[in-house]
């Protein structure tokens, strides 16, 4: 089997799905708070990652725009938990 | 290789829609279902339904999660454990049944449709008298417009719903402050919000007038501007307004109202909602700009919640 481009960013694109996959292991293993919400962040760059690689697989610049789209308000959910969950004085990490 | 692509993306999406249907924590249970929405837009973008992808991305996985994490976070301000309370087991067992029905009924009526008998082979001949490309446009836009004029005012119904909900002596008043509570996170905030904020408009512009030609379009650029007001709102750069301002008013109607004055207008020339001849690009350029700027601040404001009574809310610093 001849390896044309698409195939190798198809490639790319399951290797990155399998991250995701990972970071979804985070997010449920959480323990807290902040590492669950952190651990979907991090799915989301996946995410984003894999819409831009099948862009480039396709060959289609309108999977950039949904990517776009992604990057943009994934912050908005972090700024929301941070708003909701913070209290004044306490911004120090769980752990410690 | 896609085949595999495929089979990890709808086994993650199986288990991320499992997990935040079964997890106990509320937190968690957004988490994943945030993380749902993203893989469903994956797989909208692995079918080539690109325009659907961008209202997956923007409206499931953005501004929904954002609504989900206020609420949970307001439950958490209300004294609720905000976890899931144990059911009647008839009712678990009566909502299985039904959701159970229902999937089956939806997989029968997808399966039942033929492979070959898309809207795409009447749609396509009829595109170049609009004088637009995307085929999703043309539908919403001109096909069926009449369902968009009506969705585009449900939302301001529900808008309205949500505002009735306003307890007694808030009214007209200003929604609970979205901003951090937290001075240096608020700076934090404030200057993600002065950056986001105009790349979000941007970007929204671009959607709406990609619209025409590309994937993109009305709601998923309002969904965009929404966010961006959010953000802007949460880092106190942006007030929320009282809901008696005129220019709020005004910006809540305009795009369902220019859209059903167009519509009327098409009456003289053939009948509600025609558009004249050559002009139907420009129309719809029209009705997409003004109704994404209504769907935009009715999105931000239908997460920010109705008006509360101004003495509940002691910020001392007051507004942006």
């Amino acid at each position: 089997m001849v390896w044309r481009v698409a195939d190798w960013f198809t490639l790319a694109a399951i290797f990155l799905l399998l991250t995701v996959a990972a970071a979804l292991v985070r997010c449920w293993r959480g323990p807290g708070p902040v590492e669950r919400i952190m651990a979907a962040q991090l799915a989301g760059t996946g995410v984003i990652g894999v819409a831009v690689v099948l862009g480039a697989a396709r060959g289609d610049a309108a999977f950039l725009d949904a990517a776009l789209i992604g990057t943009l308000l994934a912050a908005i959910a972090v700024t929301a938990f941070v708003r909701g969950t913070a209290r004044p004085g306490d911004r120090s990490e769980d752990k410690e | 290789m896609t085949f595999a692509f495929d089979l990890i993306l709808c086994l993650m999406i199986l288990g991320t829609a499992g997990i935040a249907l079964f997890v106990r924590d509320a937190l968690a249970a957004i988490a994943f279902f945030i993380a749902f929405g993203n893989l469903m837009g994956l797989t909208w973008l692995g079918l080539d339904a690109v325009n659907v992808a961008l209202a997956e991305i923007a409206i499931g996985a953005g501004v929904t999660g954002v609504l989900l994490i206020l609420a949970r976070a307001r439950l958490l301000a209300l004294g609720d454990d905000a976890t899931c309370s144990g059911t009647p087991l008839w009712l678990r067992l009566g909502a299985l049944a039904a959701c159970a029905g229902f999937v089956v009924l939806l997989a029968a009526s997808v399966l039942s449709i033929p492979p070959e008998s898309g809207l795409d082979r009447v749609v396509a001949p009829l595109m170049p008298g609009l004088g637009i490309e995307n085929r999703v446009t043309g539908v919403l836009l001109a096909f069926r417009a009449y369902d968009t004029l009506l969705e585009s005012f449900v939302l301001l119904g529900a808008l309205v719903a949500v505002w009735s909900l306003a307890p007694a002596g808030a009214w007209p008043g200003r929604p609970a402050d979205p901003g951090m509570t937290d001075a240096p996170m608020r700076r934090v905030a404030g200057t993600f919000g002065q950056l986001l904020l105009p790349v979000a408009l941007v970007m929204a512009a671009y959607l709406v007038w990609a619209g025409s030609d590309l994937p993109g379009g009305a709601f998923q650029a309002g969904t965009v501007l929404a966010g961006g007001l959010l953000v802007a709102a949460m880092g106190g750069t942006i007030g929320l307004p009282s809901s008696d301002r005129p220019l709020l008013r005004a910006a809540l109607v305009l795009g369902p109202a220019v859209f059903l004055a167009i519509g009327l207008a098409g009456i003289a020339a053939g009948g509600l909602l025609v558009y004249p001849e050559g002009m139907a690009k420009a129309l719809i350029v029209i009705i997409e700009y003004t109704l994404f700027l209504s769907i935009g601040v009715t999105l931000a404001l239908l997460v920010a919640g109705p008006p509360v009574p101004d003495a509940s809310h002691p910020n001392p610093e007051g507004k942006g």
